[in-house]
């Protein structure tokens, strides 16, 4: 049986890798509005992507307000892709197995 | 990822519709365009000053006139590549985009190489203004006819258009552009019964140039409204039901809260 990826299958943080997968950055604001969590669900999750090392978390400064941008890091990119991949051969594993049935 | 046969409600949407609206956000070109906008109408009042200073003979005016177009065009020069230019069209980009965030686009591994990607475009830029003015001193001298100022425009313009497209990774949208501009060309060459006629044929290279670019701009604002709340419905989907809204760690005080 194939192994997924328990920092991805996370629901949220899945939604937040496949958002940054599809963008070369994204910040702070943008994730908390497209996926409508509170800021400290969205910080924790982010946490634990970046512990991960599939998110790269860049601070800075616009005018005076601080500003928070993600990446989504290569490590990431390839953990997306495999958790894909799982996700898929589970699906026709589960599939076969039915139609066997 | 293989996301060819992939059904509409496939998480793996959220990330071309991610990407979709990453590549349509076209309030920041908007804002740009809007100040181009004024500082052209501002040199081609000036321009049209130091005109009518020379051709009534008022050298103190003329040269007023010459001043202040030096002035305004440094100042152009300036906004492009000042970093206070480019955080004025961020505060306004999020005023204007309000509390929904900022996402861009430029495609995989595009970061490292954008840099040294975008130096030639200076130059063809440069390339392009200098076509132009070879364009409107032939019109000025009667070498070129008005009515074919914009077919004259066109190839260079559409290629410049298209590989800027290209290289930017632009949307679908940005295609209008040049698809207008020389369709507007075509027509205008082949002499088509279009508006502005005689002495105010120098309005179809305005509309070309100003008009169809901000359309394709609008159109892909729109369409960026669009993507956006495809997105938002996807990735807010079977979220609360699966336990992501567990409490976690309060945010930091003040700015975004990451």
């Amino acid at each position: 049986m194939t192994d997924l990826d328990r920092t991805i299958h996370e629901p949220a943080r899945l939604r937040i890798v496949t958002i940054l997968s599809g963008v070369d950055v994204a910040d702070f604001n943008f994730l908390l509005e497209t996926l409508g969590l509170t800021k400290g669900n969205l910080s924790s999750h982010i946490d634990r992507l970046e512990r991960a090392g599939y998110v790269e978390v860049t601070k800075s400064f616009k005018g005076k307000m601080p500003h928070t941008e993600f990446r989504l890091t290569s490590d990431g990119r390839e953990a997306l892709a495999a958790y894909w991949d799982s996700l898929d051969a589970i699906r026709a594993l589960r599939d076969n197995t039915g139609s066997e049935q | 990822m293989s996301q060819s046969s992939e059904p509409r409600d496939d998480p793996r949407q959220i990330a071309k519709w991610a990407e979709r609206y990453a590549r349509s956000r076209t309030i920041p070109f908007l804002v740009q365009w809007v100040f181009i906008l004024l500082i052209v109408v501002v040199l081609g009042a000036l321009s049209q000053g130091a005109l009518t200073a020379w051709r009534h003979e008022q050298a103190g005016v003329q040269w007023a006139c010459v001043v202040a177009i030096a002035v305004v065009t440094l100042g152009l020069l300036w906004f492009s590549v000042a970093r206070w230019g480019q955080q004025q069209i961020w505060r306004i980009s999020q005023w204007v985009y309000g509390k929904e965030g900022y996402a861009a686009y430029r495609g995989a591994g595009a970061a490292a190489g954008a840099a040294k990607r975008m130096r030639w475009v200076p130059a063809a830029a440069a390339l392009l203004a200098l076509y132009h003015l070879v364009g409107a001193v032939l019109a000025g001298l009667h070498m070129l006819p008005m009515k074919l100022l914009l077919p004259f425009s066109a190839p260079c313009m559409i290629l410049f258009l298209g590989v800027m497209i290209v290289s930017q990774r632009l949307g679908f949208w940005a295609w209008l552009w040049p698809v207008l501009y020389g369709l507007h060309a075509v027509l205008l060459a082949a002499g088509a019964p279009l508006p502005f006629v005689e002495r105010w044929e120098f309005v179809h290279i305005i509309v070309a140039v100003f008009g169809w670019g901000a359309l394709s701009m609008v159109v892909g604002h729109l369409y960026s409204r669009y993507a956006l709340r495809r997105l938002k419905k996807l990735a807010r989907s079977g979220l609360s039901e699966t336990g992501a809204d567990a409490p976690g760690p309060g945010p930091e005080p003040g700015g975004d809260g990451a």
